[in-house]
């Protein structure tokens, strides 16, 4: 292919056309374009089931949690008959913020604008000069707040879709993101501790997924973390033998098994994926990832198409030890978020990633996904799960953006149903 | 409802002479001062050797929080943090650098430490405890900029002649924090 004129030749088109799954290359232009990026806000976010939280953010009436779906904020209620509820956060009158704080307890959320006040279900309950100015001239029953057309959950994780047309949680995740989310869930009887780490990295939010699946750069990336004896990555896991599972609608696996040494490092996974010890790197698209062996989830979340805010939940099962628990909150604390000894070293790669998108010249070479491709084939695992077993690799990355390109291109829910590329088998 | 940070000057400081806390107050001052420079001039092992061995180095999580849950805004100890490290992780953050691979810091960023404010709250044999303000600016390659204002609230040690630092909590003023990565040393 002519790479040096393929980009400038068209300008826009359809999202598969910038992404060449027969060669592995991924036009950079997806990285920087904002009509690519508003596009993505309707035709991913506002459809996909997002991540919101775990139960045990909103465990009592009146817990309420503060998330986004795309750029739209929305908040994530118990309310008093039990219910989750996930709410726009703008008042229907003039479309102000209610509510302000990102997490904590309330009876109901108040505008502070002119003071319509919402319950904890989304429903209007109060609004000042209701029978004085508005004189029987306003419906409180048809102004109640914008909210997730479905909510559901998953093993305690709660995620919220804007589509009615979607299909369930479970069809959702699949396999795949179910197998993906019960690393996390473990027995279930698991909470968030206290603290989501919030920190602004200046990239495109999808070179941000993309870093997941890649286990090619920690030996590069996070050498200094290798060298410093801090964690001896080469020590502890295998390059040469390494896992991949890809499902529906973009969700994907990646980790490499662990050697004997790093045991300890290793996923308590027999449930899930066989006897070998594994770091498995699930996503669960578009944008959770179930890091650290299930112990955190990495939220990323789109503020323009340069900027992604980076959220990390840190889960702890209930009953641990109050030292288990202090390590494995140690553990998180120096491992990843920003100051975490290898996550620090990520941010500015994706940064720059992203900067260089911007250039006319550069949007001329596609980025190379590539590896691996035509290489390997998919088998069985012990558990009878579909996995490639394989070396180093970028399925798991060509896969998302495949599937990235099926989301753009659908005009609806069903259509996408029809038309995305199932599993693959044999050959990929 | 107050935050569980800051300390009002207690009585044993207060019944110092002038003249005493003064020099107090100069001396912790000069050693923050010093401090600040060993930071900003890169001179981190030296900057390692200020610390005693037992020392806690934390940076709770804060929150954007209703005023009637502000005793909330901070994470407590054990909860999640940004930095809950020993003096063994400090030196790894250390190392890191030495090995030439940190590319959140390759190559070196440009830090700016200006520590104001400085309160001493509380004096006892051994142990002064000290708050002060400091907004620590990082320029970075060409263009990236940090600015993080916050609230130190360290507790010095004196061993022999010198002063160690022996807790230093970091109380940072941004929820969501504006930076690619907390690569620099408060
Ligand atoms: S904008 Fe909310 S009450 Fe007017
Ligand atoms: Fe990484």
């Amino acid at each position: 292919m002519n790479q040096a004129t393929k980009a400038s030749a068209r300008d826009a088109g359809p999202a598969s056309s910038y992404v060449d799954t027969e060669n592995g290359l991924v036009d950079r232009t997806i990285f920087s374009d904002e009509a690519i990026y508003h596009r993505e806000l309707e035709r991913i976010f506002a459809r996909a089931w997002n991540f919101m939280c775990h139960e045990s953010q909103v465990k009592e009436a009146g817990d309420f949690f503060l998330t986004r779906i795309g750029e739209d904020q929305v908040i994530v209620t118990r309310d008093k008959k039990g219910a989750v509820n996930v709410l726009l956060n703008s008042c229907r009158h003039r479309g102000n913020t209610l509510c302000r704080a990102e997490q904590g307890k309330a009876r109901s959320f108040m505008c502070p604008y002119h003071g319509w006040n919402y319950g904890l279900d989304g429903k209007l309950v109060g609004v000042p000069g209701y029978e004085e100015f508005y004189r029987g001239g306003l419906d409180r029953d048809e102004w109640g707040l914008g909210h997730a057309a479905q909510v559901d959950s998953y093993k305690g994780f709660i995620f919220a879709t804007m589509d009615p047309d979607a299909p369930g949680l479970l069809e959702y995740l699949g396999e795949t993101g179910r197998v993906g989310l019960d690393i996390a869930a473990k027995d279930e009887n698991i909470e968030v501790l206290p603290g989501i780490q919030k920190n602004r990295i200046g990239c495109n939010w999808k070179l941000a997924v993309d870093n997941l699946f890649d286990w090619y750069h920690p030996t590069i990336s996070h050498a200094s973390s290798d060298r410093s004896d801090f964690f001896p990555l080469q020590d502890t896991l295998y390059q040469m033998n390494q896992m991949v599972m890809l499902g529906d609608y973009g969700h994907a696996i990646a980790g490499p098994f662990v050697k004997p040494e790093g045991e300890d490092a290793a996923s308590d996974v027999e449930n899930t994926y066989g006897t070998q010890p594994i770091m498995p790197h699930p996503n669960i698209f578009p944008n959770l990832w179930i890091a650290l062996n299930g112990t955190q989830l990495s939220l990323r979340l789109p503020r323009g198409p340069f900027e992604t805010e980076i959220w990390w939940f840190t889960l702890v099962q209930k009953d641990l030890p109050a030292e288990e628990r202090r390590k494995t909150q140690l553990f998180a604390t120096h491992f990843f978020g920003p100051g975490g000894l290898l996550e620090q070293d990520d941010g500015e790669n994706w940064a720059h990633s992203t900067r260089a998108t911007k250039g006319i010249a550069n949007r001329r070479y596609p980025l190379h996904y590539a590896m691996g491709k035509g290489k390997d084939k998919v088998v069985d695992s012990p558990l009878g799960h579909k996995r490639v077993e394989t070396v180093v690799n970028e399925h798991g990355q060509l896969w998302t953006y495949k599937a990235w390109a099926e989301w753009m291109d659908a005009d609806s829910w069903d259509e996408l149903k029809q038309n995305h590329t199932p599993a693959p088998t044999g050959r990929i | 409802m107050r935050a569980a940070i800051g300390k009002e000057v207690t009585n044993t400081l207060r019944d110092m002479e002038l003249e005493a806390r003064m020099r107090m107050q100069y001396e912790v001052e000069q050693f923050l001062y010093n401090e600040a420079a060993l930071l900003d001039d890169r001179k981190f092992q030296d900057w390692i050797d200020l610390l005693t061995d037992d020392i806690h180095y934390w940076m709770p999580i804060r929150r954007t929080m209703n005023a009637n849950q502000l005793n909330e805004e901070f994470t407590k100890p054990g909860d999640m943090a940004y930095f809950d490290d020993d003096k063994e992780v400090l030196k790894y953050r250390i190392a890191r650098l030495d090995t030439g691979y940190a590319w959140a810091e390759q190559p070196p960023s440009r830090t700016r430490h200006l520590i104001t404010n400085v309160r001493i709250t509380n004096f006892e044999e051994k142990e002064i405890d000290v708050e002060s303000n400091f907004h620590l600016y990082r320029s970075r390659l060409d263009t990236e900029e940090d600015s993080w204002f916050g609230k130190r609230c360290d507790r010095l040690r004196r061993v022999g002649s010198d002063l160690k630092i022996a807790r230093r909590h970091i109380y940072l003023d941004q929820t969501v924090l504006l930076s690619t990565n907390l690569s620099s040393l408060f």
